[in-house]
Parts: C-alpha cells; structure tokens; sequence
C-alpha cells in the first residue's frame, strides 16, 4: 500500500468515517446515560439500536486501522499520539467490558429513568471524555514526527 | 475561474489577525482541526440515528419525530460549532482552500446539505403524522449523501490541498514582514512543493 498513494488516502477516509461511526453512535448512548438526550428513550432501546452501527464502524475502522499500520507501522511505533491513542482505545474497550458486565445488567431497574443511576453516569462520561481523547490523539498522529501535515 | 472575485476576501482572511495567529502556531492548527472533528462527529451521529430511523433500521418502535426533537439541540450544536471553527481553519490555510478544488466542492454541498436540512428534511421529521416509508427513505438517503459529501471533501481537502494553483503563485498567504511568525515551517510555503508531503 505504500506505493499506492491513493489507496493510502482512500483507507485513511474509510478509518475516518469508521471512527465517525463509532464515537458518534458511542457518543448518543453515553449522552443518554447522562441524561443529555434521547432521556424519553429506554436506554436498552438506545443500546440494541445503536450498538449494530457501532460494531459495524468499529469493524470497518479496525480493519482500515490495522492497514495503515502495516503502511507505517516504524514510524507510528515512534509516534507518541499513537502510543496514547492505543492505550485511550484499550481503556475505552475496558470502561464499556465493565459497564456491560455491572451497571448494565441491572438496566431493567432504570431502563425508563431520564438519567441513569450513577454508577452508570460515571460510565457514559468517562466514554465520552474517552472518545473525544481518543479522536485528538489520532488527529495528533498527522501533527507529530515523519509527519508534514 | 470565477472564484477570482471573491479573492480579496481570501487576501484578507489569511492576512488577518486570527489567520496570522492561528497559523503561527502549529498547537492552535491542531485545536482549531480537532475541534472541528469532534463536532463533526456529533452532527454525523446524530444525524445519522435521525436517518436510519426515516429508513426504518434504528431505534424502531419510535417515530423519527422523537429522535429528530430530542437530537435537535446536540444536531444544531455541532453545526454551529462546525460553522466556527470551520471558518477559523480556513482563515489558517485560506490560500490552500482558495486553491483547492474539493474546498470549492465542500462549500457548495455544505450549503445544499443546510438547505436541505432546514426545508425539507425539518419538515419531513416534524411531521405528524409520519410521511410515508417511501418519502422518508429517500429524504433520509439524501440527507445521508449530502453530509457524507461534505465530510468527504473536506477530508479531500487536507489530502489533495491547492490542487488549482497556477505556476508560480505563493502556496499561502505568508506574512513576510520582520516579525514573520517563525518556527516550523509549513510544507506548503515551499514553492512548487507536492501537495501530498505524506511520503514514505
């Protein structure tokens, strides 16, 4: 892919529209958890509806991701935007395995509540505060060393 | 080119104070950039939860007139965000957008998507009772097609930058006085330079 310029730039649009997809679906539930939107909304509803086109850009920025890396894979190694990024994705991943695993199996008990309880609100901020490192960390990567724009 | 006539306003913007000392500065580049994403991505998801509930994936069971009312503010929020920064950013690489085709196409999709969005589709998901499934799968396809676009070009932007340049014109508006802001120069600024510098 290095020598294909252009498959190069195709890939990056598609991880862009793959992370779009995720923390803008990802974004809704955790507004819901804190009661900023959709409040009228069962948030097991927001959840089931939503979680298909999160998984679904989740795949497709996974994909295009693990393809750029393997285009620059020593020069990211180096870069520490993506160092932090990868640690931010992996904490992300962790903070909604646990809320899966807790908060959320109760969800019958407050499903219908316009703000979760708060164990559930810590949960959406801190995936919110997550996702939105996690896209300036990635845009950084471009800001950083090897880089000209 | 007929964009021409609007040069002096591209002269001025990336002349200007805030073009001068967003430039200067490679940390206000990048905030002004990621804040402008982060935006984005607000507006696309909710839009986008807006649309598949017209096309019927989604939340189902709840009229796209819900979701539509309850996004609202979060949908207008990030335009209004966008519609800042945006402006900020071009005032930092006003000469590279004056340059480049797909700003130019950005620009004119932005404003159709806006359009859109305030006429037709407001109509269609305040409407009680719900259109029909067949008008409100192709509002929401062009909904989804006219903010793809935009999102789209101005990712074009940044990969095929001042794409118009003519020979021997500047890259970018330089402030070229004694007090030029230093520090890492922009690869733009080299004359003749390739607009991708991404090479590996």
């Amino acid at each position: 892919m290095r020598d294909s310029l252009w498959m190069f730039d195709i890939t990056e649009t598609a991880h862009t529209l793959g992370i779009v997809l995720v923390a803008g679906t990802i974004m809704l539930v955790d507004l819901r958890l804190l009661g900023m939107g959709l409040r009228r909304e069962p948030v097991s509803h927001v959840v089931s509806r939503i979680v298909p086109w999160t998984l679904s850009g989740f795949g497709l920025m996974f994909l295009t991701g693990a393809w750029l890396f393997s285009a620059e894979a020593s020069k990211l190694y180096r870069s520490p935007a993506f160092r932090i990024k990868m640690v931010l994705l992996s904490l992300a991943g962790l903070n909604a395995l646990i809320f899966h695993l807790t908060v959320y199996r109760r969800a019958a008990e407050w499903d219908d509540l316009p703000v979760a309880p708060p164990r559930a609100r810590i949960a959406g901020l801190v995936s919110l505060l997550l996702w939105i490192a996690i896209i300036a960390a990635g845009r950084s990567i471009a800001y950083g060393p090897g880089y000209d724009q | 080119m007929t964009r021409e006539i609007v040069f002096p306003f591209f002269d001025w913007l990336g002349h200007s104070v805030v073009g001068e000392t967003i430039r200067s500065s490679a940390m206000l580049i990048a905030i002004t950039q990621i804040i402008h994403l982060l935006w984005l991505t607000m507006l696309a998801g909710t839009v986008l939860m807006v649309d598949m509930a017209l096309l019927g994936f989604g939340i189902r069971r709840v009229p796209a007139s819900r979701i539509a009312a309850e996004l609202a503010p979060w949908t207008a929020g990030g335009l209004v965000v966008m519609l800042i920064s945006g402006p900020l950013i071009l005032s930092s690489e006003s000469r590279k957008c004056y340059d480049s085709s797909f700003f130019w196409i950005k620009m004119a999709v932005l404003v159709a998507a806006v359009v859109f969005h305030f006429t037709v589709y407001r109509l269609v998901t305040r409407s009680e009772p719900p259109v029909g499934p067949v008008r409100a799968s192709l509002v929401a396809c062009v909904s989804l097609a006219l903010w793809i676009g935009v999102a789209l070009a101005g990712k074009m932007i940044g990969i095929y930058g001042d794409d118009l340049r003519k020979e021997g014109t500047p890259a970018e508006f330089v402030h070229s006085g004694p007090d030029a802001p230093h520090g890492e120069a922009r690869k733009s600024v080299i004359p003749g330079a390739a607009p991708l510098a991404r090479k590996l």
